[in-house]
């Protein structure tokens, strides 16, 4: 090993600098350092507060930092040195010695084949019982459940917070969230959300089919965006537009939640309603097509 | 704690509800002295939009059965009188007083009965964490949770809730202004609209625990201040400890 300038640095260039006044900065930069970490030290002690501890770490931190730079380069000489490796190629002897050496071990397991296979056997058998976790860590088959949701013929219509809704809750032009009774509170209440709006008091018939879905002007879609699955929460209501804040797709409400605008391929799914004797909203039945966005076995 | 029953609004007093400190909104009508002046203020700033009787036109809606509450928000919050009826009305300096704004009231509530009254808004029992609750359900979608407001679609935009007052915080919800849903006692409880209220006042001085809010408006001014500070001061401390290659 050699280790050898490339080229010569003037002696001179340790002083190119002016030592002292440096030696001084970095002095000052790793005091500052101590202070501010007493000074977090006692902040934290004291309850805390993230302004000041973020401060007195920046500087904590920052003048270890910026003294042990100083240090590096202006204080210690400057290189650039080189250092040769020795010869990567091992020489002919030790070559020809290993490959002495792992003949005769072949040759040892090859006299015993049998016991070979079987170790092959008992790797392999191992390796594939690992596959196990890997499966079941891509999660539960999902089934019917992309298909359904838990909206029942008879499902009423309640609040995030359990209320039932009547057919008085709504003005016209208002909005309201709504789940099936009993699922407000599910874990997979994603699938559940619906967006009931109130275009008017008189039945509205979206399209042709669903003349009585309705009821007293209350329309109810599907609030998971048939494009990325986000919350169609944002209603305008004197266009009678339903927007999603994700990709900005539009629907039209008056003729069933039409995609009219952005990347949503489908409109949204709408539920049927119908108002029972005590004047509750109910559901007639459950979507008649998966809501949110498409899937592999959805079809087109 | 006192619930207006659903129907309350639809059908408000014609006089003043007597005012009980444990209501948490007390709708007024405006005095029907202010009658005459609101007819005047009307005929010089409304009618050649809104026709004679506030009826409407093909400029501007009907007005009739709105409700004080409606006329004294878009009066009180600036929006009315407005210089060009095709684009969505922004919040500016009100041109009119709010006596002014009531006396409006007044006049066009006497045309013809119905919506409801200036609401006052009792903010001391008021739950600020149901609020932010009903808040992120109802509002958060179109104003954002810091209600700065953002875009809708067609050219229309969620405005910020930072100028508005308690009153027309309450005044909104219940009346619904142009694209706003409307938010009837069925949907929110008086109560509930006071959450509301009092969780919107915080809004204007938020707590902000991590630092700077940088206007509230979320992750493109963290991320642009991220990049030009942060990744700014990183290069420039990269430029001072690296030195340049000796060829």
């Amino acid at each position: 090993m050699t280790t050898s300038k490339v080229r010569p640095t003037s002696p001179d260039h340790e002083d190119a600098y002016d030592r002292p006044v440096i030696e001084r900065l970095i002095a000052v930069s790793f005091t500052l350092s101590v202070l501010a970490t007493v000074g977090l030290g006692v902040t934290y002690w004291l309850g805390g507060q993230p302004q000041v501890e973020g401060a007195l770490l920046f500087v904590a931190l920052g003048g270890i930092g910026v003294g042990i730079v100083a240090w590096g380069k202006y204080l210690v000489p400057q290189g650039p040195y080189v250092q040769e490796r020795h010869e990567l190629r091992s020489d002919d002897v030790e070559r020809e010695a290993m490959h002495a050496s792992l003949g005769r071990g072949l040759r040892q397991l090859e006299r015993r084949s049998f016991l070979l296979r079987l170790l092959g056997a008992s790797v392999g058998a191992f390796g594939l019982i690992n596959l196990f976790p890997f499966i079941r860590s891509l999660g539960p088959v999902p089934g019917k459940s992309l298909f359904l949701t838990d909206w029942k013929p008879g499902s009423r219509l309640v609040t995030a917070s359990g209320r039932v809704v009547t057919e008085n809750d709504l003005e016209v032009g208002g909005l309201l969230t709504v789940f099936p009774e009993g699922y407000e509170n599910s874990p997979m209440n994603a699938i559940d959300q619906v967006v009931l709006v109130r275009p008017a008091t008189t039945d509205l018939v979206t399209r042709p089919g669903r003349e009585t879905w309705g009821p007293k002007g209350y329309l109810a879609f599907s609030k998971v965006c048939t494009h990325a699955g986000c919350p169609v929460g944002l209603y305008q209501q004197l266009t009678q537009q339903l927007l999603c804040p994700c990709h900005q797709s539009l629907f039209d409400v008056l003729t069933g939640a039409t995609n009219v605008f952005g990347p949503a391929p489908r409109p949204l799914p709408q539920l049927p309603l119908y108002i029972d004797g005590e004047g509750v909203l109910r559901a007639q039945a459950g979507f008649d097509e998966p809501v949110g966005p498409g899937f592999w076995e959805r079809g087109a | 704690m006192l619930v207006a029953p659903s129907t309350a609004l639809a059908q408000p007093a014609t006089s003043t509800p007597t005012p009980s400190s444990s209501a948490p909104i007390v709708y007024v009508n405006p005095p029907k002295s202010l009658i005459p002046e609101g007819r005047t203020l009307f005929s010089e700033d409304c009618e050649t939009c809104h026709g004679v009787d506030a009826e409407g036109s093909y400029r501007a809606p009907n007005l009739q059965g709105l409700g004080a509450a409606t006329i004294d928000f878009w009066i009180t919050t600036g929006r009315m009188p407005l210089a060009d009826p095709t684009v969505q009305a922004a919040e500016k300096p009100p041109r009119l007083t709010n006596q002014q704004a009531e006396a409006i009231a007044a006049y066009v509530t006497s045309l013809a009965p119905g919506g409801p009254g200036i609401p006052s808004v009792n903010l001391k029992t008021a739950n600020i964490s149901r609020g932010e609750f009903l808040f992120s359900e109802d509002c958060a979608a179109c104003h954002t949770i810091t209600g700065v407001g953002d875009a809708l679609a067609d050219n229309v935009f969620a405005p910020s809730l930072y100028p508005a007052t308690p009153t027309q915080v309450a005044e909104a919800i219940r009346t619904g202004p142009g694209n706003m849903p409307r938010f009837g006692p069925g949907t929110l409880s008086n109560q509930e609209v006071a959450d509301i209220v009092r969780y919107v006042e915080y809004l204007h001085a938020p707590n902000d625990r991590g630092g700077a809010g940088l206007g509230h408006v979320g992750p493109v001014t963290e991320g642009f201040v991220a990049i030009v500070f942060a990744l700014g001061s990183l290069m420039v401390a990269g430029y001072w400890i690296g030195g340049r290659a000796t060829r």
